[in-house]
């Protein structure tokens, strides 16, 4: 019978309790689909790893032949070892304004089976010594190629026309971008393309192989073989030698990986703390207010233990309903969303799908967060005596509360508003839980409001005051920065030179290394500045290393800290350099040097690898068309094509903000509302009176609006240090080598989280001002307290 | 008469209201037969409702002692007292406190769903005179209606006590009346012990016995050899 009483009881509360099954559904669907996506990412990668012969471990070299490739490939602890020629292309289309770039990547089609095999999903692989490629569907896709359409490319200068085979995926670029210093994989102008060996060495007009791949034996670990094969390739020219692990792709995936792995941890678990507090307060007070029934259970003989059951069967009820509306939604939303992510990675068998056993978690979860809200919440019906409990409880004792001591607030409120002040203060459980309610709406809200605009900043900042260059040419080996001065600066339309230095290079402390790039920059360069948190410039010292940050902590290293670097640009490795500043940086993690004491560290002289140009206005295209063909330059790029292409790539995120702003709005709706409902039915009795003596329905709504305004205004300011908790929480969960979410004080989000909040409160209102106007005053007199 | 089912041995009760102790109950000694019909009668604040909320086990005396059939229950332990409740005694309040969610049949069905030895929810409901009304709402019932409902509630445990705390007390003549027949059927035809309280002197005439209390004493015990059938009394 009791079961009757709670299905009842969750009817006419239905508001209020969809309001708390929808703020766990959110939560749980955040956590099924990004399971789903998770475990989907996971699987995929794995299936097609060892189906496709992913590489354990890769080098690159400047060069050597087939035989002593043959040799290497007999080293200890080496299962398999080939040797392929890998190249950058530039595509030739004049009618297209940005650049666009193959990657060439020889394959042996007479082998039956590769290491990084493609697996070849429409045509067929091209005939040894035929001009035919397999290329990656997303980049055929994005420019719209079909097998049998031809490709020019530019090849030591001359074009080669190309045609395309068929499309195909490798598992060594399931992420595919042109260098690390890229964000985004950008298909329109960048691709990988595979082609016989044999058509490459003619193509290039060399036979040596540049590029080298190896399986490892049982039983050796990648350092071992490292090793061993290391000397041998030094020979050759060894440029790196890493493991599967620092791949670059694999780098990518893996990040993508955990940061999803850390969104399940920590998304879904806001929402539920969030819903836990709510439920919490919420059954709190409907013990309070039930308190006569409990007695007259307790006096027909129900044991505390049954009845503190039957208040825990709402909150299971609760729990469980939303964790299994939470589960379907998210096995739905998996699927859209994986498509989301089909077009970052070029991986095969990504669907969403349905889990049973995340089914299970999912309701695991979401009934034990209920049910522990619902234990603590009602845990106080074991300790009433039947007769205490049918009696009401004392009457708060009635005293002046602090703010009537204040004469120029108090002396001006109308009775309404005494009633309201006087009733927040004497009834503070119900206050806390509207001021908790609001205080996690306004910082739900504002958390993602953050995100909004914190995301635009980044890249406004990277792009307006970090680098500000207008061109950037890009060399196709080093160049000395002299000479590429004396040729760039004489040219029309050229305001400003200043030569730029990008390498690639292993940092080391101690036990810590990092893989990363030292960028090396003109002494009062103004073209890439380095800034401080408050974006003022800092000046870049003669000597030693500027570390972003981000680099200083995963080095552990900090100002006078000697650091040893390898790169395959130095004339000797390894070098050493004394770290002078730490920088912040949120895009990438970075080190810098003045350019002319980066190029004598490196024993390089007055290197440069590209140059920043300021130019005037519509000098871009002359300077692509000049150098178009040339061989010294790999590539022309325009800096706003690059803002352009960041901007549509942060478009297709910030819909995802926008949806997580949207769950954070309806979210503070769901508290709000819940508060303000919970208060209308506990005061009937309260209001019924006012309307008795007279008072319009707008002027008993004066009453609570003005409660609920003033305990809000309290709770939004409460939100602000708690959105800061919520966003240190999630940028901590969310940092990766790419990105870093500062934690600022930034005033938009908090405008973003006002404005929803008040709003919710508004609307809440509306509907509350519609049930007072439909109180039946006899009807709540006639209730007994 | 000769057999006690219910004793009270100089039975006090006192509440702490701050500093101040407040007595409700002072030393009160009784005994309760099976099967006979009980008046207590006292001005408001006298003791009755504290009398009656230990006898029916809502509350622990403060000294004293209570034993129901033998078995102490002071100082008995919650499930001990919880057992009592569930099994023999069955109450019935001035307001009624129905559940205000479950239809009259449930809110019986509350009662017999957890007593051992119940009588069917639906007889007791039509010997109240509601068998036509049993799926309407507390909301949908008037007072008089309610309060036999709440009535069948009680009974349908087949407590070996029965407490009334004020049965008439929100009831028009008529009403009251029809409550007090019901409260005496009861009586007699299950032979079990019912306990009303009240403020309401006239109601005592219908009594075997009436208990006065004063001033949270025992003031007097009257024995009452003819006494009057519901439809004679009035007020």
């Amino acid at each position: 019978m009791l079961w009757k009483k709670t299905w009842r009881e969750l009817r006419e509360n239905k508001a209020a309790y969809l309001a708390c099954i929808t703020v766990i559904a959110i939560g749980l669907m955040f956590f099924v689909s990004m399971s789903v996506i998770f475990e989907g990412l996971s699987s995929a990668k794995n299936k097609f790893y060892s189906d496709y012969r992913f590489a354990d471990g890769f080098a690159v070299v400047r060069g050597l032949s087939e035989t002593q490739m043959a040799r290497l490939a007999s080293v200890e602890g080496v299962d398999r070892l080939e040797g392929r020629m890998v190249k950058d292309v530039r595509v030739f289309a004049p009618e297209r304004e940005e650049n666009i770039y193959l990657r060439l990547v020889s394959i042996r089609p007479e082998q039956v089976t590769r290491l990084n095999d493609v697996m070849l999903l429409d045509g067929a692989m091209p005939a040894g010594g035929s001009h035919g490629i397999l290329v990656d569907p997303a980049f055929l896709e994005a420019n719209n190629l079909q097998p049998g359409d031809t490709i020019h490319v530019i090849i030591a200068g001359n074009q080669v026309e190309l045609s395309v085979a068929g499309a195909a995926f490798s598992p060594e670029f399931v992420y595919a971008l042109r260098n690390p210093m890229d964000i985004y994989p950008d298909p329109l102008t960048f691709g990988v393309a595979y082609l016989p060996l044999e058509t490459m060495q003619i193509l290039f007009g060399e036979e040596t192989l540049n590029d080298i791949v190896f399986t490892l034996s049982a039983g050796y670990t990648y350092e071992d073989v490292e090793g061993r094969l290391k000397p041998r390739l030094e020979t050759f020219g060894l440029e790196s030698i890493y493991a599967r692990k620092d791949q670059f792709s694999e780098v990518m995936l893996a990040q993508e990986l955990q940061g999803v792995q850390s969104m399940v941890a920590s998304v879904p678990l806001l929402f539920l703390i969030v819903a836990a507090t709510i439920l919490y307060i919420l059954f709190k007070r409907m013990v309070e207010q039930q308190r006569g029934q409990i007695g007259i259970l307790k006096a027909l003989g129900y044991s505390s233990r049954e009845i503190l059951l039957h208040y825990l069967s709402y909150a299971l009820i609760i729990g469980a309903l939303g964790g299994l509306l939470g589960s379907l939604l998210g096995f739905w939303l998996s699927f859209p969303l994986m498509t989301v992510y089909e077009e970052f990675f070029n991986l095969p068998g990504l669907t969403g799908r349905f889990s049973f056993g995340y089914l299970v978690i999912s309701l695991l979860f979401s009934t034990g967060f209920a049910g522990l809200a619902g234990y603590f919440g009602s845990k106080e019906v074991l300790k009433l005596q039947p007769s205490e409990a049918m009696r009401p409880p004392a009457p708060p004792v009635a005293k002046k509360t602090l703010l009537e001591g204040w004469h120029c607030y108090w002396d001006n409120l109308t009775v309404q508003g005494k009633m309201a002040t006087r009733n927040a203060f004497r009834n503070p459980g119900r206050s806390f839980f509207t001021l908790i309610g609001v205080m996690f709406a306004f910082s739900l809200i504002a958390t993602t409001g953050y995100f909004l605009s914190i995301t635009d900043l980044l890249i406004l900042d990277q792009f307006t005051k970090v680098q500000t260059h207008d061109v950037k040419v890009v060399f196709a080996a080093p160049l000395d920065s002299r000479d590429a001065r004396l040729e760039l600066s004489r040219l029309p339309g050229v305001n400003r030179f200043e030569a730029y230095l990008e390498v690639p290079a292993i940092i080391k402390q101690g036990w810590y290394e990092k893989d990363t790039i030292v960028l090396g920059l003109e002494p009062n360069s103004e073209m890439y500045n380095l800034l401080t948190k408050r974006g003022v410039k800092v000046p870049l010292p003669p000597e030693g290393l500027v570390l972003s940050q981000k680099l200083a902590g995963n080095l552990h290293a900090g100002v006078g800290s000697r650091l040893e670097i390898e790169s395959p640009y130095a004339k000797e490795n390894p070098v050493y350099a004394e770290v002078v500043d730490i920088v912040p940086q949120h895009l990438g993690t970075n080190a810098y040097m003045e350019i002319n004491a980066l190029g004598r560290l490196l024993g390089q002289g007055h290197i440069s690898t590209a140059a920043l140009l300021a130019v005037e206005e519509g000098a871009y295209p002359y300077l692509k068309d000049r150098y178009r063909e040339a061989k010294g330059v790999f590539s022309v790029e325009e800096k706003g094509a690059m803002l352009n292409k960041f901007n549509e790539l942060l478009e297709s995120y910030s819909f995802t903000y926008w949806i997580l702003a949207l769950f954070g709005m309806f979210t503070g709706f769901a508290v709000i509302y819940n508060s303000g409902v919970v208060s209308l039915s506990e005061r009937r009795r309260e209001l019924a009176s006012l309307r008795v003596m007279g008072m319009t329905p707008a002027e008993v709504l004066q009453v609570l609006s003005f409660e609920q305004w003033f305990v809000s205004l309290f709770g939004m300011l409460a939100g602000v240090p708690m959105t800061m908790l919520f966003l240190q929480v999630m940028a901590s969960a969310m940092d990766n080598d790419l990105f870093s979410f500062p934690v600022v004080f930034e005033l938009q989000p908090f405008i973003i989280g006002a404005v929803g909040t008040t709003v919710s409160i508004w609307l809440t209102q509306k509907v509350i001002f519609r049930k007072i106007r439909r109180l039946s005053m006899v009807e709540a007199l006639k209730e007994r307290d | 008469m000769s057999n006690v089912i219910l004793k009270g041995k100089k039975v006090s009760k006192w509440y702490k209201m701050g500093e101040v102790r407040v007595d409700a109950l002072k030393k009160v000694t009784f005994e309760i037969y099976q099967g006979e019909f009980i008046v207590v009668l006292g001005p408001s604040g006298s003791g009755k409702s504290t009398l009656l909320n230990i006898i029916g086990g809502m509350d622990q005396v403060s000294e004293g002692e209570l034993f129901y059939q033998g078995s102490p229950l002071h100082g008995a332990e919650e499930s001990v007292v919880t057992r009592y409740r569930r099994n023999a005694v069955g109450f019935i309040f001035q307001f009624y406190n129905l559940m205000p969610n479950l239809t009259a049949f449930e809110n019986v069905q509350l009662a017999t769903e957890i007593a051992t030895d119940p009588l069917p929810a639906a007889d007791i409901l039509a010997e109240v005179g509601l068998a036509d009304r049993a799926g309407h709402f507390p909301a949908q019932l008037s007072g008089g209606e309610q309060q036999r409902v709440a009535v069948a509630r009680a009974v349908a445990k087949n407590p070996e006590l029965l407490l009334c705390d004020e049965p008439t007390g929100a009831l028009d003549l008529k009403t009251g009346i029809q409550i007090l027949k019901l409260l005496r059927d009861f009586n007699i035809k299950y032979k079990k012990t019912v306990m009303v309280i009240t403020h309401n002197a006239s109601i005592a005439d219908m009594a075997d016995r009436v208990f006065s209390l004063k001033d949270g004493e025992l003031a007097s015990v009257r024995v009452i050899d003819n006494p009057k059938s519901p439809e004679e009394v009035s007020w």
